[in-house]
């Protein structure tokens, strides 16, 4: 190939120069080329490495479809592998190198392996499973572990940058009422009939410039300028560098935009791609057509590419391909390449495989200086590192004879042409094969899709610019809108039927022809495939890799599939196509990724007193989406000397601790009463205004769902505490029973988790502080105050708050909640109160000893599993009312007294560790699931060694007199343990009773 | 204490710098907490309604409810009807009502109030809510609740631009994807 920019022509900017670098090389080029053409332009003809036999690459057409010229763009962080050279616009400072090559493309080391080819055909990994013969056979795969990292560094293609990506990626939402895939003829003439209508119009280019087709023309259309400048003074939006890569439910479309891959120097705020999902009402697919290879020997030299392409570098981008110049076809396409090349002073010769040519065409293309050959196609390229002549095939009665050869710079295949049906199989149309055009065409759909132009095998540009006329006519008339009425193009086809060619071959002659380029699969890969049983195309694809991967069956799967249908003797139509899957062109995961990464991940939830926490030194934990205090170290203490710290002082003084997580429902209505006297074990119709209750919530199936305080503000007004972990999933099961079981109870619930911040006043002092922090200390006292009793008032500076007298610690303790707004405040309030007591802020982890010590179960405990019985809260069911759970709750195996039960459990040596997550077993049957497990373990300042809460067949009682083992093998091993009553802390009360 | 107020603390109060940012100069997007919220839950049935409209008309000078999902606006006070039985209202304190009339909740403390102006607000907001907000489908007076990074969120759209109720707690983390997705516009914090 010896390509040559013209002095003229193309819809390049000639007056403005991009410098760009090629494997370290700087060359030029200008705004209006994508990297393919600048290379070109340049010269350049090897631009990649094949995947599997390292063989030289070059470009191999002007599109998506693109196999050969695959490049890394960027350096660094930025390194970007895999990018195909004919999409990637060019910009200043571009730096792209080849892949898969050592040192470079241009010498490749691996291409080594181009001489083992025939012991690297199809399948060949997957035989080398098997063990190398002789000396493995019957013993499996030992050598495997040897080669298998040299196979994997010698296949493949380019390399990830192992930094994290430093680009932003976006994520969008976009509605309107037609989305256009396409602004080729067919798309901009849908969209120029719809901009009367009044319908919101999307239409969506992969490309930097709209035209499809119209920009591969010598002169640019009237036609094109007028449809543009229709739909730019129309409401219509049109996003170009954008790719429709899937199809979805209800007229859903995944798209991904390319904002700054185009840009020298992007801002850094500037998301590099935005992933948007569109949802649209009516679907206009105006995607054109591939146009595809033929299978010959060698025909993966660079210097061959398909016909199309050789017209779009030479009338978009200025650019002679080649000089002399060698076109095979089967089909009317490839006229106008010769044609067009010819006009631009080029030497060319035309193969034509069938018979009797067009011959309203061949006279022209003779009358242009085309040296026209009928029954004649490509055999053999030969050339080292591009091609430099052509054995020629000739027909003789139906079989191809070798017919000569030729000296060539540019081989040009035109092997028929390919609807992009992609999207539409995206949502279950099965392609159907159409003889007369000799590919797949779409199938048929209910979805309201409209299918235009070389889509669905119309192949001529006034009649694609009619069809999507058409299509946009049924989709106006689906969206209850008028248009003019449009007659459908008069017929589709070619003017002399195409001839059925994808291999081009002489009995005996071996040669390697490709099928799917980019992935080394060749013609003997099929038929040996074939050979070996893999007769389904959906073996064939995983057996030979056949359109896997960046490709997805874009240039190979016609070839590969007319191939086994040969092999099988049978039609194409029977051997049926796998399946096309999104996405259509590959997805950067960042894109999928958008923003939620990092400190996104996950939305954070802080609590209101998030920053006076921080400020106090609290190391922070994640509980959920919550963000709460962990511990408050002081004196850089560690977490567990912090946390036996605050559990002591706590203890024996006084603390604070942030509760905001808890869930809070509000529950009004004058059926609120009756409400929770149906959702909750223990009765509730006779809990005083000004009292709280505990309360424990089942499932249906009888198995605890969630457990918390719920407090009577007024004769209808509730305000119900729930867990962490559980707040959302109880808000959602009590809207689920008032609006489907019980909607005639006059009850509503609301979420009011973030209208209120909660502390936790816990200790022997926690009413002195109380006292010292509101307005009217007397309501403090054990009469205005006692044991669960509840005070609605105002902090000493004013802040409104409810009170509760209730201990998840075990200690004198209140809950107090004030607007969360305030929550700073109020911790200000009674730290200034509670610190020169010598009291202490504490977190999560000193909450969780002081819970285990006193057994008192969490989520980690109420794991779905658990009923009441399990969990020792038999006595919190009444039998004197129904509530939910009442019944199921009740059968044999919830009622077995052998079922897990809770405990709490010492280490038999005290000064031994043991974890949360072990199995409880016999001492004497170490093995299985055991009899029971941990749940929570923690070293417990009151015992002075570790302790731990779980659950043990038959409950404590069971093992009084039975030694147990917390078995642990993956971590810690087996320790001897002792099973207590879970209320091993203060096992009556009178702690928190005061 | 009668001016309490001045203890409230935004939930965006650690990140809320005002001022010009972003790319650029222009004031693509505008935002604007509105502080100190005050807003209130009526929750009726479906044979109270004309009741509570009533004691509403009264009460704010507003005697209608209006439909699902819409709003009505009368000078610094605001109806919102944020689900079939239940409206927000913005601005005002609630009437009294009977326990088998309505119920009243005061959720002040609850969202985090945010308004979101600029030629490039509804682009902005569509980065991160997947709701449909042209105008022919989401006009001034319209309110959505709707999900933002996985959070629930109440959309309002006004004369003025958009108005998102954050929950409080999840409000400085969306507060933060919002100045993120903000970056690439000129924005103002006001």
């Amino acid at each position: 190939m010896t390509a040559q920019r013209l002095i003229s022509g193309g819809r390049i900017d000639r007056n403005k120069i991009i410098k760009f670098s090629w494997d370290d090389c700087w060359m030029n080029g200008h705004p209006g080329d994508t990297l393919a053409s600048a290379l070109m332009a340049n010269n350049e003809k090897v631009i990649g490495r094949s995947f599997k036999y390292h063989r030289p690459r070059g470009i191999m057409s002007a599109g998506v479809e693109e196999s050969g010229a695959i490049v890394t763009i960027g350096e660094g962080a930025k390194r970007d592998a895999n990018v195909k050279a004919t999409t990637q616009e060019l910009y200043h400072g571009l730096t792209a190198f080849g892949q898969n090559a050592w040192p470079s493309v241009r010498f490749d080391v691996g291409s080594l392996s181009n001489a083992f080819s025939q012991f690297l055909a199809a399948g060949f990994y997957y035989k080398t499973f098997m063990g190398l013969p002789p000396f493995e056979w019957g013993q499996g795969t030992g050598t495997w572990m040897l080669y298998e990292k040299l196979i994997r560094r010698a296949a493949g293609m380019g390399t990830s940058s192992r930094e994290p990506d430093p680009d932003n990626y976006e994520h969008g939402h976009i509605f309107c009422d037609v989305l256009i895939v396409g602004s080729g003829p067919a798309g901009l003439s849908a969209a120029a009939k719809l901009s009367q209508t009044g319908l919101d119009v999307l239409i969506v280019e992969q490309d930097f410039e709209p035209g499809g087709d119209y920009l591969n023309q010598s002169t640019t259309s009237v036609k094109y300028s007028q449809l543009l400048e229709n739909i730019n003074n129309s409401d219509i939006r049109l996003m170009t560098r954008t790719t429709v890569f899937g199809l979805y439910d209800h007229g859903t479309a995944g798209l991904l935009e390319r904002v700054t891959d185009h840009l020298s120097s992007p801002s850094a705020a500037s998301p590099r791609q935005r992933f948007w999902t569109v949802r649209s009402k009516h679907i206009i697919l105006a995607t054109g057509a591939l146009e595809r290879n033929i299978a010959f020997g060698n025909n993966d030299l660079p210097g061959i590419m398909t016909a199309a392409s050789a017209t779009t570098y030479l009338n978009r981008f200025g650019i002679l391909p080649g000089k002399k110049i060698i076109i095979s076809t089967n089909n009317d396409s490839a006229y106008g390449v010769s044609i067009a090349l010819a006009n631009a002073g080029a030497s060319v010769k035309l193969l034509d495989a069938r018979t009797t040519l067009p011959s309203k065409l061949s006279h022209t293309a003779k009358g242009h200086g085309v040296d026209l050959k009928a029954s004649a196609a490509a055999l053999n390229a030969s050339g080292s590192k591009s091609v430099s002549g052509l054995e020629i095939a000739t027909l003789n009665e139906e079989a191809w004879v070798q017919g000569g050869s030729e000296d060539c710079d540019l081989v040009l295949i035109s092997g028929g042409w390919s609807p992009i049906i992609n999207l539409l199989s995206h949502r279950g149309s099965k392609p159907l094969w159409d003889d007369e055009n000799c590919c797949f065409m779409p199938g048929s759909t209910d979805e309201h899709i409209e299918i235009a132009g070389a889509g669905i095998g119309i192949w001529e540009l006034s009649k694609c610019e009619v069809s999507g006329e058409v299509a946009a006519a049924a989709a106006a008339k689906a969206l209850g809108k008028t248009t003019t009425d449009v007659k459908k193009p008069s017929s589709n086809g070619w003017s002399e039927k195409i001839r059925p060619l994808y291999e081009v071959k002489i009995h005996g002659k071996g040669q390697k022809s490709f099928v799917d380029p980019q992935h080394d699969v060749t013609a003997n890969d099929i038929k040996l495939a074939h050979q070996e049983g893999f007769i389904s195309v959906e073996h064939l694809k995983r057996y030979t890799t056949l359109g896997m991967a960046t490709d997805q069956g874009k240039m190979g799967n016609v070839i590969g599939i007319a191939l086994m249908a040969e092999a099988l003797d049978k039609n194409i139509s029977s051997v049926g196509t796998t399946i096309f899957r999104p996405p259509y062109t590959p997805v950067s995961l960042g894109a999928f990724t958008g923003r939620n990464f990092n400190n996104h991940f996950r939305p954070l939830r802080r609590t209101p007193m998030d920053e006076w926490n921080i400020s106090h030194n609290a190391t922070l934990t994640d509980a959920g989406l919550w963000r709460r205090p962990w511990y408050f170290s002081r004196h850089n203490e560690t977490i567990k000397e912090a946390y036996i710290r605050e559990t002591t002082t706590t203890r024996n003084v006084v603390g604070l601790c942030d509760v905001t997580s808890l869930g809070k429902i509000a529950v009004q209505g004058p059926d609120a009463t009756e409400f929770l006297n149906r959702i909750y074990t223990n009765p509730f119709a006779k809990l005083p205004i000004g009292k709280a209750r505990y309360g424990i919530m089942l499932r249906d199936d009888g198995i605890v769902l969630d457990d918390g305080t719920t407090w009577r503000l007024a004769e209808t007004d509730y305000f119900m505490t729930t867990t962490t972990a559980n707040a959302a999933r109880v808000m959602v099961w009590l809207e689920e029973l008032l609006q489907l079981r019980w909607s005639d109870l006059k009850v509503h619930v609301t979420s009011v988790s973030e209208q209120w911040a909660g502390c936790a006043v816990a200790g022997p002092l926690s009413r002195d502080i109380l006292k010292s922090s509101i307005e009217t200390p007397n309501l403090a006292s054990d009469e205005n105050l006692p044991f669960m009793g509840v005070i609605e008032t105002k902090l000493k500076n004013g802040v409104p708050c409810r009170i509760a007298r209730i201990s998840f610690s075990g200690e004198m303790a209140s809950e107090i909640y004030v607007p969360s707004d305030y929550g700073p405040a109020m911790m200000d309030l009674l730290w200034e109160t509670a610190e020169p007591l010598g009291g202490c802020l504490y977190g999560l982890e000193a909450l969780g000893t002081m819970r285990i010590e006193k057994g008192h179960v969490t989520g980690a405990e109420l794991d779905g599993r658990v009923t009441l019985e399990d969990a020792g809260l038999g006595k919190m069911a009444s039998n004197k009312k129904d509530f939910i759970g009442n019944v199921l709750r009740k059968r044999p195996a919830m009622v077995d007294d052998y079922r897990p039960q809770l405990v709490g459990i010492f280490p038999k040596n005290r000064k031994e560790i043991f974890n949360a997550g072990a199995i409880l077993c016999n001492e004497d049957n170490i093995s299985g699931l055991g009899e029971g497990w941990i749940t929570g373990v923690t070293y417990s300042p009151v015992f002075g060694h570790w302790i731990g809460i779980g659950f043990i067949a038959g409950g404590y009682k069971n093992w009084i007199s039975r030694g147990a083992i917390a078995a642990d093998p993956v971590r810690k091993g087996n320790i001897e343990v002792e099973i207590v009553s879970p209320h091993m802390y203060d096992p009556k009360g009178s702690r928190h009773h005061g | 204490m009668d001016n309490i107020v001045t203890l409230r603390v935004s939930a965006l109060e650690s990140n809320y710098t005002l001022g010009h940012f972003g790319d650029g100069p222009n004031s693509d997007i505008i935002f604007r907490e509105v502080k100190n919220l005050k807003l209130h839950q009526i929750a009726f049935w479906p044979e109270t309604l004309e009741s509570v409209e009533t004691a509403l008309g009264k009460s704010i000078g507003i005697p209608l409810i209006p439909e699902p999902n819409k709003s009505i606006i009368k000078k610094n006070i605001a109806i919102m009807r944020t689900e079939p039985l239940k409206i927000w209202t913005l601005g005002s304190n609630t009437p009294l009502f009977k326990a088998n009339e309505a119920t009243t909740l005061d959720l002040s403390h609850s969202r985090s109030r945010l308004q979101i102006s600029g030629p490039k607000a509804t682009k902005l907001l569509n980065s991160f809510l997947p709701i449909d907000l042209r105008e022919r489908s989401f006009p001034p007076g319209t309110l959505a609740s709707t999900v933002f990074h996985h959070v629930g969120v109440t959309l309002w759209h006004t004369k003025v631009g958009y108005e998102l109720f954050l929950p409080r707690g999840f409000a400085l983390s969306l507060w933060e994807l919002l100045l993120d997705g903000a970056a690439q516009f000129g924005y103002d914090i006001t």
